[in-house]
């Protein structure tokens, strides 16, 4: 089994060059002109200029980025259902689930911080695993989906607005705050999101810009 | 230096923003996604300075107005960032106080000096050495989001709190224009074309050469 994927894999899905060419790299740092060559997976170009990576043939990329975004998304919906924190103060206890406190601070008095909270934290990995897969998916077998040109360049332009590591990190600091006045638990939520902040970080990086570009520019045609 | 390598702007060429493919950028769109076609993002240097000093308007009421107030039992804290460093650091929590000092304090602050520097050299007032300033803006581009962290703080707290009854914590002026601070350095480092700076740096080889070529 693990052997016929692995001959899938190299055989069918080996990074496209659209027809035409030669085909340039301008580095994004400082715009030196690189004739863009095929790399062997798992390799990167690197500019000769200021030593910046032009791109990268990153192994198994489509496979990769599908499974990992399809993981976040299952573990998103984890996320939502389970408690994210308990805490237990003066007899009380209180479970926070991450949607339900965005809600709270949009309906009580902050929306500001709601909105911040919930798109940095919620819409936008969504957004980023979903349109991911939505674009790889299809090209594992060749086919293009419709819209795939927009949705790839917004997951361009989202990708700094993804925010869970961060989040995660605040986390962490507010127990340590509330440690005095309170006892606070990690529900299943809490460790849902850690996974769902490996498994994006797995899914951005899976692919290279390039090869996704080229990817969809030979499949569109 | 002596052999320059090719650069896509001196041929017409342009890098697209989105997907990367380079064209001549007479077609004005790119071929592949349809994003404007720029030989640099435009007015780069004015944008970055722009939203820069919008940050720097920011990062004063951010740190002297508290991020949040709690109520308990009547008795009411405002809590400032340097007021949460100095109590974790009092509290023994040395790691935790460093990791808000660098997050809250030291990143926005570092990050509006660099992209100070990066604007003043990109402009022609300051000698650039590309190599340097290029790390020096792909770690602002790289740090820039954990200074995220104390918004998330005060978020969590507020939910955690209000949810159950037993103290009151609400988020104060400070939370806002901190949160402001963070979003508006990210668009200065988005807006800021690292490119300009290796430009800088050729004018300044070919006015210097023919210095260069009278010596043996």
């Amino acid at each position: 089994m693990r052997k016929s994927l692995f001959r899938i894999r190299r055989e069918l899905l080996p990074w496209p060059k659209p027809p035409g060419g030669p085909h340039f790299a301008a580095c994004h740092l400082c715009d030196t002109l690189h004739e863009a060559e095929p790399l062997p997976e798992g390799q990167a170009a690197r500019c000769r200029c200021c030593g910046a990576i032009l791109y990268q043939n990153r192994p198994a990329s489509l496979v990769r980025v599908t499974a990992f975004s399809s993981a976040a998304l299952i573990l998103m919906v984890v996320v939502n259902q389970f408690p994210f924190l308990t805490m237990d103060a003066a007899g009380v206890r209180t479970t926070l689930n991450l949607v339900s406190a965005a809600r709270a601070l949009i309906t009580e008095g902050s929306p500001m911080l709601g909105i911040a909270l919930a798109l940095f934290t919620l819409v936008t990995p969504l957004a980023l695993a979903s349109g991911l897969l939505y674009v790889c998916a299809p090209l594992m077998v060749g086919k293009i989906a419709p819209g795939a040109i927009h949705v790839a360049k917004w997951l361009n332009r989202a990708e700094p607005w993804n925010m869970i590591e961060v989040f995660l990190l605040g986390v962490l600091v507010s127990l340590l705050k509330l440690e005095m006045l309170a006892e606070v638990h990690f529900g299943p939520g809490f460790w849902a999101f850690a996974v769902v902040m490996v498994c994006m970080a797995a899914a951005i990086s899976g692919i290279d810009r390039d090869e996704l570009w080229d990817r969809l520019e030979v499949a569109g045609r | 230096m002596s052999t320059r390598f090719p650069r896509a702007n001196s041929q017409g060429l342009a890098g697209c923003h989105t997907c990367g493919k380079v064209s001549p950028v007479t077609l004005g769109r790119c071929p592949r996604c349809d994003t404007p076609l720029h030989l640099r993002k435009p007015d780069s240097v004015n944008r970055t300075m722009a939203f820069m000093f919008a940050a720097l308007a920011l990062y004063v009421p951010a740190n002297f107005l508290p991020m949040m107030t709690m109520v308990e039992l009547g008795y009411s804290t405002e809590n400032t960032i340097v007021g949460g460093i100095l109590y974790f650091w009092n509290s023994g929590a040395y790691p935790i106080a460093l990791v808000i000092l660098t997050a809250s304090i030291l990143i926005p602050l570092l990050k509006i000096v660099a992209l100070t520097w990066l604007c003043l050299a990109a402009s022609g007032k300051l000698h650039p050495s590309p190599k340097v300033l290029g790390r020096i803006y792909w770690l602002t581009e790289l740090f820039g989001r954990w200074s995220m962290i104390d918004i998330f703080v005060v978020g969590i707290l507020v939910a955690l709190v209000q949810i159950g009854n037993y103290m009151t914590v609400t988020p104060g002026p400070g939370a806002l224009a901190f949160g402001g601070v963070v979003v508006l350095t990210m668009f200065a480092a988005m807006s800021f074309d690292p490119r300009l700076l290796w430009d800088r740096f050729e004018t300044l080889e070919t006015d210097s050469s023919p210095f260069k070529k009278t010596n043996p």
